[in-house]
């Protein structure tokens, strides 16, 4: 908690600190990390309701394509509220369609969801095809910093919904789900309902980071907007920091997406290494991630 | 009609690897009851054998084959012992993270060794087609077709007609809750993830010449034969066959009917996916 | 309160439930009994909602429920604990009785939830437990959390899946005391069993099955005496 209120107070400063030479670098980098790290405590809400999502990088890209379409119509905030509408309506759908499906099963159907959004855009001539979607900045460039501001508030609001989701009565229902199904259903919740808010709450937030996203590279391909490593980032984060916390994705988004951006200069492609061996890594020997292990410390000290 | 029939054969000659591809998968899920992302990168790494050995060596294709088997054997055999081993007992989905962990690694491994760039294996007979009435078909799409059935023929042999075999199947019907396994299941496990390892190794060397080897030509045929076994039933390795037939047949007559068919074809699989598993949530609930 | 007509349930050539007619009165306690592979836990399944008939009918206060989900049947006042206890485990006791008492009756708030869960508490004795992870309960704990669970959705009608097995005899007695309050409480109950002194302890009324029908129904001491019924258990505990 303290920890996530720090993260954040940062986050507000950061453009005000005497940065040097690096501002430039270290604000983008920031920007990044904190949209990145919004995409992943939006994937740990549907996570506690037990479904494992494949298809965020794809409501990570909707969002951007369907913000970078409309900007220019509508303007940065409604812009930017369509894409999060857009991508609220694809969960929607793909939950209807899906929810019913447990484990392994739902998450190949997130995945065929992902690369079939992606063929769609490829082939689709409103978005650029394979060629790509110019993507008009921020308040049409009026304030330097309004991009990085625009990030501050979705992982603002990502962490607002995030605490406010652990504290609701929507927690009972969506951590029984996530432990017994049929139990859960005979003690009158209504698992698939459950399942379609948290799902479509987390597209939402998802579809948010990816609008703000487009306005920062002010340029979207279907590779990169979605492409599968979007979506290993918003896995692997949670897991890593601490899965149905507030505080692990923040920890977690901001260590690994330094690691990231410290790889990606060194290596380029290829950085997504880091994330297939985390994400091995901490199956195999830290199952509840640095917040497990945080608070066995803890535990140990009180002891 | 000439269109169709070569249709048909395209679609016939390509269900072949699919199948190899997916019966290994299949073997991995229904003996070890694990669904393997990283199933794919094992024909990735099948097929840089094949073009390193092809490169350094000039060793054929066809003899790699049989390499290929033996080094992907070991690597599925390590890979089972060192990282599936220990999550056997844990939730599906840690099982399932573990192995998506592994495939994005060893993609990104490969992508840091040899750069993204695709290589392909140009053997002398690569371009040799054969003319048939009004039809034509590559040499090398057939070779692979016939050393698909081959194998297959093989495996199926080996599953319904030898001693071990008969093990495999017991154990893969009659799992044992875990953390009791015996040193006998354990075995089987090795073997039949070493089998699954091999068989998608073997389909790897034929993409080598067939298409091409680079670190993400595997993933597109984890996703294949996904959508091959979700068709067939998780685990049924008898319905695999048909099911490969049909995904490949669909995939055929998109990219020869469908205007611009070529990008199109990418969206199949995952059409098959998408309806095979919707359709199963809803007969379930 | 509950009326069960013609129900029927097939699992491939099994006949899990032929037929099945029962009825089970306001303010009882009625036990279903019958060898292993009787239809008991499927019934119990049809009625709660977790497996779907073939055909028959389920009605519940006057109101048709065959067809109904889970939850509404639960809302309606359908309880259920299960055999096999599977507590939510990454949840303390209190959190687990919380999910039946804020779903178990649509738009009940927090508060009224916890003043539910509190008075569950002490019924079943768990209070010292309350805050305890459902994970490091011991097995008569994990029972007592089982029933505990099912009456935290507040039902009318309980139903009890041998919530007794695997418990020593006096333990079995303590759990047949707890039943006894839940009773006194305004709950009917409906419980399967396969231990004869607990069913002679709790009944008002006993209905047999055998091959997924009713064979006999009445008082435990005339159902007892029935030759069906001793053929039933006797013939095939050979």
């Amino acid at each position: 908690m303290m920890l996530a209120g720090a993260l954040l107070l940062l986050a507000l400063v950061l453009p005000g600190l005497p940065l040097g030479s690096w501002r430039a670098f270290l604000l983008d980098a920031a920007q990044f990390a904190f949209l990145v790290s919004g995409l992943a405590l939006a994937w740990d809400l549907l996570a506690r309701t037990g479904q494992l999502s494949l298809a965020h990088g794809a409501f990570f890209g909707l969002g951007a394509y369907a913000t970078a379409l409309s900007i220019p119509a509508l303007g940065t905030i409604p812009a930017l509220l369509v894409g999060g509408g857009i991508a609220a309506l694809s969960s929607l759908l793909l939950g209807l369609a899906t929810l019913r499906l447990q484990g392994m099963y739902f998450a190949i159907a997130t995945l065929a969801f992902s690369e079939v959004m992606r063929t769609l855009v490829l082939k689709a001539q409103f978005t650029g095809g394979s060629i790509g979607l110019p993507v008009q900045p921020a308040f049409a460039g009026a304030y330097p910093l309004g991009g990085y501001y625009l990030a501050v508030a979705v992982l603002i609001i990502c962490t607002l919904v995030s605490l406010l989701m652990s504290r609701s009565r929507l927690n009972y229902a969506m951590a029984a789900t996530r432990q017994g199904e049929a139990v859960a259903r005979v003690l009158g919740v209504s698992v698939v309902r459950v399942k379609l808010v948290a799902f479509m709450i987390s597209a939402c937030l998802a579809g948010l980071a990816g609008g703000v996203y487009a306005m920062k590279t002010l340029f979207l391909s279907p590779y990169d907007a979605f492409g599968l490593g979007r979506a290993v980032e918003a896995l692997v984060i949670p897991i890593f920091g601490g899965l149905y916390t507030t505080t692990g994705p923040l920890l977690g988004g901001l260590i690994i997406v330094s690691l990231e951006t410290w790889l990606r200069l060194r290596i380029g492609e290829g950085y997504l290494v880091v994330y297939g061996v985390i994400l091995v890594l901490t199956i195999l020997f830290l199952p509840k991630g640095l917040m497990g292990l945080l608070a066995r410390r803890r535990g140990a000290r009180h002891a | 009609m000439e269109l169709l029939l070569q249709t048909l054969i395209n679609g016939i000659l390509a269900a072949g690897i699919y199948a190899l591809v997916a019966s290994g998968l299949a073997l991995a899920v229904g003996v070890v009851g694990i669904v393997n992302f990283a199933h794919g990168e094992f024909s990735m790494i099948g097929a840089f054998v094949s073009y390193l050995l092809f490169v350094s060596a000039g060793i054929d294709p066809m003899i790699s084959l049989g390499l290929a088997a033996i080094v992907l054997f070991l690597v599925g055999a390590i890979t089972y012992y060192g990282l599936i081993r220990p999550v056997l007992a844990a939730p599906e989905l840690n099982q399932m993270l573990l192995t998506f962990g592994i495939s994005v690694a060893l993609q990104n491994i490969a992508l840091l060794l040899f750069g993204a760039d695709t290589r392909v294996v140009s053997t002398a007979y690569q371009g040799a087609t054969i003319a048939l009435g009004g039809v034509s078909f590559g040499v090398p799409p057939f070779a692979a077709f016939v050393l698909s059935v081959g194998l297959l023929g093989g495996l199926y042999w080996f599953l319904g007609r030898t001693r071990l075999g008969f093990a495999v199947r017991a154990v893969a019907q009659n799992r044992l809750a875990p953390g009791l396994l015996g040193i006998e299941t354990q075995q089987i496990y090795l073997l039949a993830f070493g089998l699954s390892a091999a068989l998608a190794g073997v389909a790897g060397v034929m993409l080598s010449v067939m298409l091409y080897a680079s670190p993400t030509v595997g993933f597109a045929y984890t996703l294949k034969a996904f959508a091959i076994i979700v068709m067939a039933g998780l685990g049924n390795l008898r319905g695999v066959v048909p099911a490969a037939i049909v995904l490949a047949l669909a995939e055929a007559v998109v990219s020869t009917y469908v205007p611009g068919g070529g990008g199109w074809v990418e969206a199949v699989f995952f059409l098959v996916i998408f309806i095979a598993l919707t359709w199963r949530s809803w007969r379930l609930a | 309160m509950l009326k069960v007509s013609g129900l029927t349930k097939r699992f491939g050539g099994v006949v899990a439930a032929n037929e099945v007619n029962l009825e089970v009165r306001g303010g009882e306690i009625l036990a279903v009994i019958g060898p292993n592979g009787a239809g008991k836990s499927t019934l119990l399944n049809l009625l709660s909602g977790l497996t779907r008939p073939d055909a028959g009918r389920i009605e519940f206060l006057g109101l048709e429920i065959t067809h109904s989900v889970p939850e509404v049947r639960t809302w309606r006042g359908l309880g259920r604990a299960f055999q096999i206890v599977q507590p939510f485990h990454e949840m303390t006791v209190r959190e687990n009785l919380m999910v039946g008492a804020l779903y178990g009756k649509p738009g009940t708030s927090l508060a009224t939830a916890q003043k539910v869960v509190q008075q569950v508490l002490e019924l079943t004795g768990l209070s010292a437990k309350a805050d305890t992870e459902a994970g490091e309960l011991t097995l008569l704990e994990d029972k007592r959390l089982e029933l505990a669970r099912a009456l935290s959705t507040q039902p009318k009608l309980l139903l009890l899946d041998e919530v007794m097995a695997g418990l020593r005899p006096a333990e079995a007695m303590e759990a047949v005391e707890l039943v006894k309050r839940i009773r006194a409480s305004g709950v009917t109950v409906l419980f399967i069993e396969h231990l004869m002194p607990v069913v002679r302890a709790l009944a008002d009324r006993v209905v047999v099955m055998d091959y997924g029908q009713v064979i006999a129904e009445g008082p435990y001491d005339a159902v007892a005496a029935n030759a069906r019924v001793r053929e039933a258990y006797l013939g095939r505990s050979a």
